[in-house]
């Protein structure tokens, strides 16, 4: 090893392998470069080393333990054998075949300390979200600092937490902090630049189309941007689900629908231009953020095939649009204990329970706060045609506050939480979107505080976290138990699986720690 | 409400104010703080009065390394002050003769030790640090400052933001000093044949993290490696203090120290 050896290859041209655009478009393979593996949020993966008949050879091959961490939400995405990960103001990345670490990079100077979502790749980059909204890329290769953008304030009352997502040459990110008092929106920005290539509000401006669904709390309406969105190339439309209107729990000072809160958009992928919307829970009093993924799907409805978008919402239904027009096909509960409404009529409005809203002495409800549903991942297996939903039965008692309400302090008009007595229970289940019923379900024991989502494999198993902190599989067609893992602690991210010179594995994190897991080899 | 509030804020401050010549807001206030030619004075004080226990360069002997932050790091600049007037009764740290002046310029240069660069940025050119960074002193084969540059060193973008000066000054000049350990020049010869050349950016018995030249990273698993050289150092040339004159590597000091992605907001507008 000499210095002119390095000096002279140095200054070589760079032939590195590059994530295009192409790539993103195929969805999983070996790499899982998505938040969701594939744009149509799908998290499904071709990878079938690992089967229903072998999940239960399963065994650890690396922890990563992230320093200072506590409730990792990062998914990670691995690109070549390297595996991207983030934590607060942080990215790094591991070896993905034995954990070790490749390179770090910390943004210390952040004025805000958030959970982070994960990172998005495009060419040599990689792109994440500070706590004080900041968009950063990075260089893939060794997390050089390319270039660093604030598209959002602190002092407005928002925060970075989601995990960026690229759609050809842009890079789009949102927004957190919808239960403070903030106005919410999708912003693109050119990947190679970071300039700003447009920007749409979830909240209408005082004057434009929608603000007359507010009151006089339009400025602050919330609607925030939490996660990521998912695509559809053909149509060249981008959906994105939005959170609830603000106050969270007092809707008195906003009469109206609270316009585009809780609502699916479909937006033009070049020009941040909607094209439609639809609201899943008009004037949300409960904070039921349409949260979960859109996931696309083409299947038939009624005998016809059609361009589907499927939502689990946190309002305890799951919605099925056409993704063409957003017009409403049908809605079925997801959940067992589901009392404010009596269902969805054939507009796609709820038939509300008259006196559910939050009441100064507290008004039980069901679903609770978090919702049926809530951000944890979900997952659609084309081969068995099943999407693969956490639930949570639980109902919670909602309080509202006859306090004036304060934009950006926290204020959030009330609270919930369930009676001691009648905690909540997480499942996965099995729904079949072309007829809405439950195929089947995995009922989990625990403390009702998990935020874990799943994963689908071809190989016939469905791979996700539970509530007593397990890495669980279970078989695609039945549900049945396959394999558990015991984390030693709470998770509160979804798994992913990837593949190395023809192995597969499969990552999640746990609240402190990066695992991979693999089946066993005795032969070693 | 909130006069009475003001008053009281005021009235807090009059003892701290009455102690050190602080300014009209009432706070203490050190005058030498973030100026580059009083910290340069402070380091000549150091270097005359203070180096016998402390080392030259702060790296510690009979009293304490001044550059490692946790030792002195959680004192504000008062405290600092105080000590450096005062000493620590009951141990080894004397009072000194200093003025009122010198004492801060001495406490600037103490605090600028263990500060990024950018809080206290020493003195030199910048502009013609730029230019040796990116011509004669080669930097940039091998570092990048926002994408531009060499892919083997360590990312210089944000230098001035996490570094202190004198950091950066003694990676430039004695660059074996801190180890690095995650950027040994490293040689591995794969069973198929292949040569890999690059940095280890982390390695164990079992695998290497190598990045070559042209910035591609192998996850090199060493079971397969039929050769594995890791050099004693790093890929860094370690005659620079020979190469470049004492005012070229100040400027590129200067220059580093400059390397914020975020800008520099002083404390007291924090």
């Amino acid at each position: 090893m000499t210095i002119r050896f390095l000096l002279s290859a140095a200054l070589a041209t760079s032939l590195a392998a590059q994530v295009k655009y192409e790539d993103l478009l195929k969805g999983p393979g070996d790499n899982w470069i998505t938040y969701s593996g594939d744009y149509q949020g799908k998290r499904h993966s071709p990878l079938k080393q690992i089967t229903a008949a072998n999940a239960g050879n399963l065994v650890a091959q690396w922890t990563y333990h992230v320093p200072k961490a506590s409730g990792l939400r990062t998914n990670p995405l691995v690109y070549n054998g390297v595996m991207y990960v983030t934590n607060t103001n942080e990215v790094r990345a591991l070896d993905a075949r034995t954990g070790r670490l490749v390179w770090e990079y910390k943004d210390t100077r952040s004025k805000k300390e958030a959970v982070n979502r994960g990172v998005a790749l495009l060419g040599d980059r990689v792109f994440f979200v500070t706590g004080d909204v900041h968009l950063v890329a990075l260089d893939r290769r060794n997390g050089a600092l390319l270039w660093q953008k604030q598209y959002g304030r602190v002092e407005d009352g928002l925060y970075g937490s989601m995990a960026p997502m690229v759609v050809k040459d842009k890079v789009l990110v949102g927004v957190s902090g919808g239960d403070s008092g903030m106005r919410g929106y999708v912003a693109a920005y050119q990947a190679a630049t970071g300039e700003e290539a447009w920007r749409i509000y979830t909240v209408p401006a005082k004057g434009e189309k929608g603000s007359e669904s507010w009151g006089n709390f339009v400025e602050y309406g919330g609607a925030a941007t939490w996660l990521s969105g998912t695509y559809d190339p053909e149509l060249n439309t981008i959906y994105w689900t939005t959170g609830n209107p603000w106050p969270d729990f007092y809707g008195g000072d906003r009469k109206g629908d609270n316009l585009f809160s809780c609502s699916l958009l479909a937006i033009d992928a070049d020009t941040g231009k909607m094209k439609w919307y639809f609201q899943f829970t008009p004037h949300d009093t409960h904070d039921w953020d349409a949260q979960a993924w859109p996931v696309l799907v083409d299947l038939p409805f009624n005998g016809k095939p059609r361009k589907l978008v499927l939502h689990a919402n946190r309002n305890g239904f799951l919605y099925v649009l056409d993704r063409v027009t957003g017009e409403f096909l049908r809605a079925t509960k997801i959940i067992d204990k589901l009392d404010w409404a009596t269902g969805i009529d054939p507009k796609g409005r709820p038939i509300l329970v008259p006196g559910k809203d939050p009441t100064p002495n507290g008004n039980r409800v069901c679903p609770g706060v978090r919702g049926a549903t809530n951000w944890m991942a979900p997952s659609f297996n084309p081969a068995t045609g099943l999407f693969h939903v956490i639930t949570l039965e639980q109902c919670d008692v909602f309080t509202s506050s006859a306090k004036e309400p304060e934009p950006k302090k926290n204020f959030s008009g009330g609270g919930a939480s369930p009676k001691p007595t009648e905690l909540g229970q997480f499942f996965l289940r099995a729904f079949d979107p072309t007829t809405g019923k439950r195929v089947w379900e995995y009922p989990m024991t625990g403390p009702a505080e998990m935020w874990a989502g799943t994963v689908s494999t071809a190989g016939g198993v469905v791979f996700f976290g539970d509530d007593d902190g397990h890495l669980v599989a279970v078989d695609s067609k039945t549900g049945k138990h396959l394999w558990h893992f015991q984390m030693g602690e709470g998770i509160t991210a979804s798994p992913i699986t990837y593949a190395i010179d023809g192995k597969q594995y499969v990552a999640i994190a746990s609240a402190t720690a990066i695992y991979s897991f693999a089946l066993f080899e005795p032969s070693r | 409400m909130r006069r009475s509030l003001a008053a009281l804020l005021c009235f807090a401050a009059v003892p701290l104010a009455a102690q050190h010549d602080a300014s009209k807001e009432g706070k203490p206030k050190n005058p030498a703080m973030g100026n580059p030619t009083a910290i340069a004075s402070g380091q000549k004080l150091f270097v005359n009065s203070c180096a016998g226990c402390h080392g030259v360069k702060a790296e510690g002997g009979r009293g304490p390394n001044l550059r490692k932050r946790g030792v002195w790091h959680p004192l504000e600049d008062d405290a600092l002050f105080t000590i450096i007037r005062k000493g620590i009764p009951g141990a080894d740290m004397p009072a000194s003769n200093f003025n009122e002046e010198q004492a801060w310029q001495v406490a600037a240069f103490v605090r600028a030790l263990a500060s990024p660069a950018i809080e206290n940025p020493p003195p030199g050119n910048v502009q013609a640090g730029e230019t040796t960074f990116w011509g004669k002193g080669g930097c940039s084969n091998c570092h990048r400052i926002l994408g531009r540059g060499g892919m083997l060193g360590p990312d210089l973008s944000n230098a001035g933001a996490t570094l202190a000066a004198e950091d950066l000054r003694e990676s430039i000049v004695d660059p074996d000093a801190d180890g690095f350990l995650r950027y040994k020049g490293a040689t591995v010869v794969l069973a198929n044949g292949t040569t890999l050349k690059g940095v280890a950016r982390n390695r164990t018995n079992y695998s290497m993290q190598l990045q070559d030249a042209q910035g591609n990273l192998h996850m090199v698993d060493l079971s397969k490696a039929k050769q594995v050289d890791i050099s004693d150092h790093s890929p860094m040339p370690r005659n620079y203090a020979q190469r470049l004159s004492k005012q070229e590597i100040d400027d590129l000091v200067a220059f580093l120290s400059r390397q914020s992605v975020r800008p520099f907001e002083p404390a007291e507008k924090k």
